[in-house]
């Protein structure tokens, strides 16, 4: 049985950002996933253009994605999209408050 | 107020949140631990920009800048709240001789490869890592613990960026050379960095003022008991291991020991030497000190300098 794009989802619910306690989908870096087959695609985008967790974020999405049932390769799509404190999820700015990040 | 009441304060778990909460006693020893490591902080951001220049790519060198960054923002809380206390911060920062600074002499041996770098990010941001959580835990100072919140975060992704190349490394045959050459120094130097053995020194006064709350003794074990198996897992070799029996980590080479800080290299024949010679060598200050610190203060004394002139 081929994975879902919700499969694709809860495994990257379980990849947190480098710094904070919060996944790459609250963060809002996920903006769009895809199977095809057995590939995964992924449009990720980082909170700013010279981001210095890039290749750390990348390789954890990856890992994640490969490690979902059905998966044996995976592309992601660096798509710097812009982002701002808006595309955070109600969860992820409840945690950055707890943590005392404005 | 009293010491014996400020005690009987910080013991029963009551943060103080300012200077006109305690005596001078304390805010001299909060002052003293907020510049070791404000300056640790500062001097660790030209330390890594130094290793930087030799990033395998233009995203490696992004990561430390970034790391750097972040660095600066660490030292930057350090000396406000410093601020807060009275201190001069443009002259502690700008106009001090490089060598009354106060981080570890370990930023004082430079890092010129990015093996070192990556094993600084995996190794030193460690022993700054337990030494802050130690910190955040224990700190009787409110507006410093709420502070390392963020800072503890931050300082993870330092912790991975080493960890992961250092894995990176140590599967390709050629670096992992280059990769054990850099372990090689900066294991010992990193035991060296948490000072004293507690036989020489004692901590009743400062834990309990709640300036910190492990030995020094107890943060060389937190730190090993996560650096050794790093290596280990890598095949990287190092000399120290668990000794199950005593239920600690054991250091299974001389220490303290002489270092040549132009080779980079641990005398180990030479055997065991006394604090009394590390401490001269830490006071003499190392290789990198002047050069590191004159890149902090160079573009104030430059302003200082063109101001003079206009005036």
């Amino acid at each position: 049985m081929s994975a879902t794009v919700t499969d694709l989802e809860s495994a990257l619910r379980r990849v947190h950002d480098p710094e904070y306690p919060i996944s790459v989908v609250d963060m809002g870096l996920i903006r769009g996933l895809a199977v095809d087959g057995a590939t995964a695609r992924v449009r990720l985008t980082y909170t700013s253009m010279g981001c210095p967790c890039k290749e750390m974020i990348a390789d954890d999405v990856r890992d994640a994605l490969l490690a979902v049932h059905g998966i044996d390769a995976v592309e992601v799509e660096e798509v710097y999209e812009p982002w701002s404190h808006r595309d955070l999820s109600r969860r992820a700015r409840s945690t950055m408050s707890e943590l005392g990040v404005a | 107020m009293t010491e014996d009441e400020l005690l009987e304060r910080i013991a029963s778990g009551k943060l103080i949140e300012g200077p006109e909460y305690a005596t001078d006693k304390y805010v001299e020893g909060l002052r003293r631990t907020l510049i070791v490591s404000g300056d640790t902080e500062l001097i660790s951001a030209p330390a890594y920009m130094r290793a930087a220049r030799n990033a395998p790519k233009i995203n490696s060198y992004i990561s430390v800048a970034g790391i750097a960054q972040d660095e600066l923002g660490h030292a930057h809380i350090a000396y406000r709240l410093l601020r807060d206390l009275g201190e001069d911060v443009e002259a502690l920062v700008y106009e001090r001789d490089p060598k009354d600074f106060r981080h570890p002499y370990a930023f004082d041996v430079p890092l010129d490869t990015w093996a070192e770098m990556v094993v600084a990010n995996g190794f030193y941001d460690r022993a700054g890592f337990c030494l802050l959580d130690d910190i955040f835990q224990n700190s009787s100072y409110g507006p410093w613990k709420r502070a390392l919140v963020k800072v503890e975060r931050e300082e993870n992704f330092h912790l991975r960026h080493g960890e992961r190349w250092m894995a990176t490394m140590a599967a390709d045959p050629e670096q992992k050379a280059e990769l054990q050459a850099a372990v090689d120094w900066m294991f010992m130097m990193t035991l060296e960095w948490f000072g004293l053995p507690d036989s020489m020194k004692r901590h009743g006064e400062q834990i309990a003022y709640g300036m910190k709350g492990s030995t020094n003794d107890e943060l060389r074990q937190t730190w090993m008991s996560t650096a050794v198996p790093l290596c280990e897992e890598h095949d990287i070799d190092v000399p120290a291991h668990y000794d199950e029996a005593s239920e600690t980590w054991v250091i299974d080479a001389p220490f303290p020991c002489a270092f040549d800080e132009e080779e980079k290299r641990w005398d180990f024949d030479g055997g065991e030497i006394s604090w009394e010679d590390v401490m001269q060598r830490w006071k003499r200050r190392g290789p990198a000190n002047e050069e590191l610190v004159e890149q902090i203060q160079r573009g104030y004394k430059q302003l200082a300098t063109s101001l003079e002139g206009a005036a």
